[in-house]
């Protein structure tokens, strides 16, 4: 039983950053109606460059915050000046997010190496409750991304700019002639989405070890978590990355570890093929064409 | 897909005081759907059947023609994604896979019942072609980029069913084959022989691919890219027409695969991953789909950008992710449409107008 508990543990941990990517993913896709491929990229140069801060000696949780920055810039840039020329046209744009991704996970190569990286953990505490052993990071990590789902559930779902943002994704001419700034809203959910890629870079090294290919491991199951969920739905995308972070964390503990990528797939196929709106609704996100 | 060709009666027709920015439009245009006169093609097809055909004769190396190799069975592979995202509209990221599948299924049939290159081929494709088949049926329910992440994670999962396959896929290692069974007088043990092998299965696709392009079913399938709504009212089956493209496409996908297979002679689950796959898209958008020379100039480029510029791996894998980024906002028909539109201007008035079926440059 205390086995179970601690793999319950482990695996929460790991479902936040699936979450984390998932909830970008999500946003992006469903709101903006941008594909992007790139966006595990955008958490693998997140957590690229916690290293790169932590091991020059800075705190973890100020090298996080640099980290989401960071990488928001770079998802600005991103749309600024390649996203933004392709919104009439989703296909292009995923084609050019293929191309991104490949542009920067060789430039992390060329900039680094493309051995893996870690960092030692930034808390070193374990708590020992009721004979569980919890490694105190671990418990950070699901603290921060509650906090982090809340904000942005409450954003989307209650503030002024989610309904606005919500009527754009709805209909967009009209949202537009009663005044809402479209573009300037597809801009932000975009950074938005690539600050929290950023955060969830920073928090899975200091989970685990990544190498420049983790980003492309990781889109899959970011894909995954926000199809399950429903395109722009944050409360599905929770939903979504804490059914697909168990039952990874449980069948790496408890069933074949060697087939646990394949649960991801197997699920996400059959999820897009019987229910293409997710299981708990959502947009269909950008008209397909 | 919107890449609408708009500029039919454009080409060519440029006044004489056009303004920059309209010789610019002009020269970036899609201009697909716009035929060059018969002539034209013939002499086009003439001059470069006789280039490939005199390569291995130049003297340019073993390593040279290596690289040859790889290009023409990428390029054969490359035709068939050609066909389903330039006719068809339906785009893949997962088509090293279907290579894949050609590849193992010969490689299989190999160990398991000795059998050579030229029995086992017909099941490879066929085998493709039916895998490439099944993996279509979700396009008929979903659209555009939810098929696309659909073809990404059956890459995915054919990589982790090969590797964790035991000694029937060889696992992580992969599986070894013989060479290709010789014909009377002809050993494909000499690469300039393999060379000419694999260039008549490249020659084979090109006429496929332009047979199908000025056929009735070519212009139905660019009937369903264009409006798959209206296409569907005025009573074409388009499901079918659908499921018809991409199994002639996992066709050339598993010709490419065994000929891949036979070159190398060894496979590893690797060879048909995600990257594979991700740099035939990007082959088949750099060249142009909709071009019956894009996807071979798609595929020249990649292979032989790095040898010319005296890249490293990484290095030119940053450069293809430019170029397509380049490709895709300055382009969008790719390189095939760049000459096409640049012998458009040269050649002036000469070419023909009209909005012929047949979009080929």
């Amino acid at each position: 039983m205390d086995i179970f508990v601690q793999q319950l543990v482990n695996s929460l941990s790991v479902a936040s950053v699936t979450i984390l990517i998932g909830i970008g993913i999500t946003l992006i896709f469903g709101l903006a109606g941008i594909v992007n491929f790139a966006h595990g990229e955008f958490l693998m140069v997140g957590g690229m460059a916690t290293w790169f801060m932590a091991g020059a000696g800075m705190n973890f949780f100020v090298a996080l915050v640099f980290a989401g920055l960071l990488v928001g810039a770079l998802g600005f840039a991103a749309e600024r000046c390649l996203f933004r020329f392709t919104l009439n046209r989703p296909m292009n744009g995923f084609i050019m997010s293929i191309g991104l991704s490949v542009i920067l996970q060789h430039a992390v190569i060329r900039v680094f190496n493309e051995f893996q990286k870690s960092i030692t953990d930034p808390v070193g505490l374990v708590w020992t409750i009721g004979g569980v052993d919890i490694i105190a990071m671990r418990a950070i990590v699901v603290a921060i991304t509650v906090v982090i789902v809340a904000i942005t559930y409450f954003g989307i779902s209650r503030s002024r700019y989610g309904m606005a943002l919500r009527a754009s994704v709805s209909d967009r001419d009209t949202a537009e002639l009663m005044g809402i700034p479209v573009r300037r809203y597809v801009t932000g959910v975009f950074i938005y989405g690539s600050l929290l890629a950023g955060i969830g870079g920073a928090l899975m090294i200091s989970l685990f070890p990544i190498t420049p290919f983790t980003g492309s491991v990781i889109i899959i199951r970011g894909f995954a978590v926000s199809l399950i969920g429903g395109l722009g739905n944050v409360g599905g995308a929770v939903v979504g990355g804490l059914v697909l972070g168990l039952v990874d964390g449980l069948s790496a503990g408890y069933g074949y570890p060697e087939w646990t990528d394949a649960y991801s797939l197997v699920v996400m196929i059959l999820i897009l093929v019987l229910r293409p709106q997710g299981l708990l609704g959502g947009t269909l996100g950008p008209k397909a064409s | 897909m919107p890449m609408t060709d708009n500029s039919a009666g454009k080409i060519g027709a440029a006044p004489e005081g056009a303004r920059a920015r309209d010789r610019l439009a002009l020269l970036t245009a899609d201009n697909a759907a716009v035929p060059l006169p018969a002539s034209v093609q013939a002499i086009t097809a003439i001059l470069l059947a006789a280039l490939l055909i005199a390569l291995p004769w130049l003297g340019l190396g073993y390593r040279f023609l290596s690289i040859a190799i790889t290009t023409l069975y990428t390029a054969i592979g490359l035709y068939g994604l050609g066909l389903q995202f330039g006719q068809a509209g339906i785009m893949s990221v997962g088509h090293a896979a279907l290579m894949g599948v050609g590849a193992y299924a010969s490689a299989i049939l190999s160990v398991q019942l000795d059998l050579g290159f030229w029995t086992s081929l017909p099941f490879a494709m066929a085998l493709s072609a039916i895998v490439g088949g099944v993996i279509g049926l979700p396009t008929l329910r979903v659209g555009g980029q939810h098929y696309i992440i659909i073809t990404f994670c059956f890459c995915a999962l054919f990589v982790i069913v090969l590797t964790n396959g035991g000694t029937f896929t060889g696992s992580a290692t992969g599986l070894d084959v013989g060479s290709v069974t010789p014909l009377p007088g002809i050993n494909f043990d000499k690469l300039s022989n393999n060379y000419y092998l694999v260039l008549a299965a490249l020659f084979l696709a090109l006429a496929a691919t332009h047979l199908i392009g000025i056929s009735r079913y070519g212009r139905t399938l660019r009937a369903i890219r264009e409006n798959e709504q209206l296409a569907r009212s005025v009573g074409i089956n388009v499901d079918l027409h659908k499921l018809g493209v991409l199994m002639v496409s996992g066709l050339f996908a598993g010709l490419a695969g065994v000929l891949q297979l036979y070159y190398l002679r060894h496979i590893s689950p690797t060879l048909f991953g995600a990257f594979p796959s991700l740099y035939l898209a990007l082959m088949v958008m750099l060249g142009g789909a909709r071009y019956l020379y894009g996807p071979l100039i798609g595929a020249v480029i990649v292979n032989f950008l790095p040898e010319v510029l005296n890249l490293d791996p990484v290095d030119s894998r940053i450069a293809y992710g430019v170029c397509l980024l380049l490709v895709i906002l300055l382009l969008p028909g790719g390189v095939g449409a760049g000459i096409k539109n640049i012998y458009c201007a040269i050649a002036g008035g000469s070419v023909t107008q009209g909005g012929g079926a047949n979009g080929r440059a």
